[in-house]
């Protein structure tokens, strides 16, 4: 029968979509529920005082600050390096460029635990261990790895022909940097700075192993919460850990569709 | 004339090609040098050479008397132009053709002036507000130049710039090159293939073989006496004899015997000529059997099987012969060329 594999991918994408959707929607619900015990389906009472708390729970509210600060200036620095890094090897004679991809490789391979023994020993000896800037150069060493690899990525296909263009009508290196590659990388470097963000947002080992304890960001915020047991912020924090990533999946959808729009 | 750009003893190695050696020559303001060449034999080198995009191992590039060949492409008011037109993308017409004039901080009412007398001496006025995405094959070459003349280059360097283009692009592009020459002057290399391009628009042709500068000159020296066998071929001497020379203008082939021009070389050789360089005719020397007859528009050739081999002639207007057809034809002297050697 014909439609036998149409309803195989109907099922499929229904299971997709639920595998996927369902941890966010039991974070929604719980974040606004009580009284959510077996046998029941959906909690026997609603309320946002969860959420309320949010305001009013200076640990929260502070380590979320502190996430928002970590993050952009992680996915500020990293798009940057990343797209310096990405574009000098991308220019590099082959031998020398593998070991290079293999280098911004490493901190995305390391497991972030083994990682962040490893960088412990050079934080300790600064002097910035339990610190901000400690964990934001901890969070920054694996972002860059993440940046430098899409930059590559990038810079691989990029046509250098343009860049060769402006330097020929008089452009020095630095004006064809600011005016010619960098606007023709708007998108990518937002991509890239999200990208940086979000490795940031949700690191818990680093952040753990580098801030020890005297820095809590929203993602340590919410271990403590499980551990605790207080669900309802659990979950509101959870919720909040979401959002950067469901925000990306629109911009890079939305810039997908550009793309695909512009190239037609 | 005076030389706006000079080229001397330049030699440039560039990946695995065979780069270039000893190269010398000069173009003056206002003058359009054509190179020729078979692929990989350096024109695109010797350019980027010039242009700064490739470092020079040994010798000068001058421009208007000064020495470049250490300078940053920037710093060389020489513009290079790629095979197919490279436009900023993000930048719509009048922006890619204003991007000169920015560097150079030309404000205001001057910039957009200005740019608006580019546009209308290429004829794209109207397509200014378009994003380069939008533009034929066409009009991207007639951005590109007059984009290039904003930089008011004392030097253009056009690599290949009737490359994969059809013929109403082609002359196109050719009335885009010659306003410029017309407007602005610059001293002008082009790299082509294609000898129609190179006769039409040239004052000078070099052609480069190897690296090497093999001849330089004007079209018809270049075209009509080749200084070898490899410019010959290169510039359509398709027909190729065995011969063997007495030193006073004879010459002695597989088909017959034959006077040359001011033949003064002697030993044995090659004799070269055009599909024009014969003809077919009721009362000819020669005798051949006709194996194909190729009409091309403007033009029939006729192949032909003779005692010294295969030899390709143009026909002129008439009754064409059919393909094993006995002809007899005759060669014009004055157009053979005889190369000593093997």
């Amino acid at each position: 029968m014909r439609t036998t594999p149409i309803r195989w991918q109907s099922s499929l994408l229904l299971v997709l979509v639920l595998w996927t959707a369902l941890p966010i929607s039991v974070l929604v619900i719980s974040s606004i529920g009580s009284g959510w015990f077996y046998p029941h389906l959906v909690p026997t009472s609603w309320s946002t005082a969860a959420w309320s708390e949010l305001v009013s729970d200076r640990r929260l509210s502070r380590s979320l600050l502190t996430s928002l600060w970590l993050a952009s200036l992680t996915g500020g620095i990293a798009s940057i390096v990343g797209f310096e890094i990405g574009r000098r090897v991308s220019r590099t004679p082959v031998p020398l460029r593998y070991f290079a991809l293999a280098a911004a490789f490493l901190p995305v391979a390391a497991p972030p635990l083994a990682l962040g023994i490893g960088l412990q020993y050079f934080v300790l000896r600064a002097g910035l261990g339990g610190t901000l800037t400690g964990v934001w150069l901890a969070h920054s060493a694996v972002a860059i790895g993440y940046t430098t690899l899409y930059f590559i990525g990038v810079f691989a296909v990029f046509d250098r022909r343009v860049e060769e263009e402006a330097r020929s009508l008089g452009a020095s290196p630095l004006a064809t940097l600011a005016r010619v590659t960098l606007p023709l990388h708007r998108r990518q470097l937002a991509e890239a700075l999200l990208l940086g963000f979000l490795v940031s947002w949700a690191q818990v080992p680093l952040t753990l192993l580098i801030g020890q304890g005297a820095v809590e960001s929203l993602a340590t915020s919410v271990m403590s919460y499980v551990h605790a047991g207080q669900d309802h912020l659990a979950s509101v924090a959870g919720l909040l850990l979401a959002l950067p990533g469901l925000v990306l999946m629109g911009v890079v959808g939305s810039s997908i569709r550009r793309f695909a729009v512009a190239t037609v | 004339m005076r030389p706006m750009v000079e080229v001397e003893s330049l030699a440039a190695s560039f990946g695995e090609s065979a780069g270039l050696s000893d190269i010398s020559f000069s173009v003056g303001a206002g003058e359009l040098l054509v190179l020729l060449g078979p692929s990989g034999a350096g024109k695109t080198t010797l350019l980027r050479t010039i242009a700064g995009f490739v470092a020079a191992t040994s010798g000068h590039v001058r421009i208007a008397e000064r020495d470049v060949t250490c300078l940053p492409p920037e710093k060389r008011a020489a513009v290079y132009l790629h095979q197919s037109p490279v436009l900023f993308p993000h930048l719509s017409v009048a922006e890619n053709v204003a991007f000169p004039l920015r560097l150079r901080h030309v404000v205001g009412n001057r910039r957009s002036e200005r740019v608006a007398e580019l546009l209308e001496s290429m004829q794209i006025l109207e397509l200014a507000d378009r994003l380069p995405r939008t533009l034929s094959g066409g009009q991207r070459n007639r951005v590109s130049l007059a984009r290039a003349l904003a930089a008011s280059p004392m030097v253009l360097l056009l690599d290949e710039p009737f490359s994969g283009l059809d013929p109403g692009l082609r002359q196109d592009v050719r009335e885009a090159i010659r306003i410029v020459q017309r407007t602005s002057a610059p001293a002008t290399v082009v790299v082509t293939h294609d000898l129609d391009d190179a006769a039409l628009l040239a004052d000078r042709i070099g052609v480069l073989i190897n690296g090497r500068l093999c001849q330089i000159g004007n079209p018809r020296e270049v075209m009509t006496l080749p200084s070898s066998r490899e410019i010959a071929t290169l510039v359509g001497f398709t027909n190729t004899l065995s011969a063997r020379a007495d030193g006073i203008g004879n010459i002695e082939t597989a088909i017959g015997k034959l006077r040359v021009c001011g033949g003064t070389v002697s030993g044995s050789g090659s004799l070269m000529f055009r599909t024009d360089g014969g003809r077919l005719t009721c009362d000819g020397e020669f005798r051949g059997r006709v194996t194909a007859v190729t009409t091309r528009p403007g033009s029939v050739t006729i192949r032909l099987h003779s005692a010294a081999g295969e030899l390709e002639l143009a026909s002129e207007s008439g009754r064409l012969p059919e393909p094993g057809d006995e002809v007899e034809f005759a060669l014009h002297r004055e157009r053979l060329v005889f190369f000593p050697g093997s």
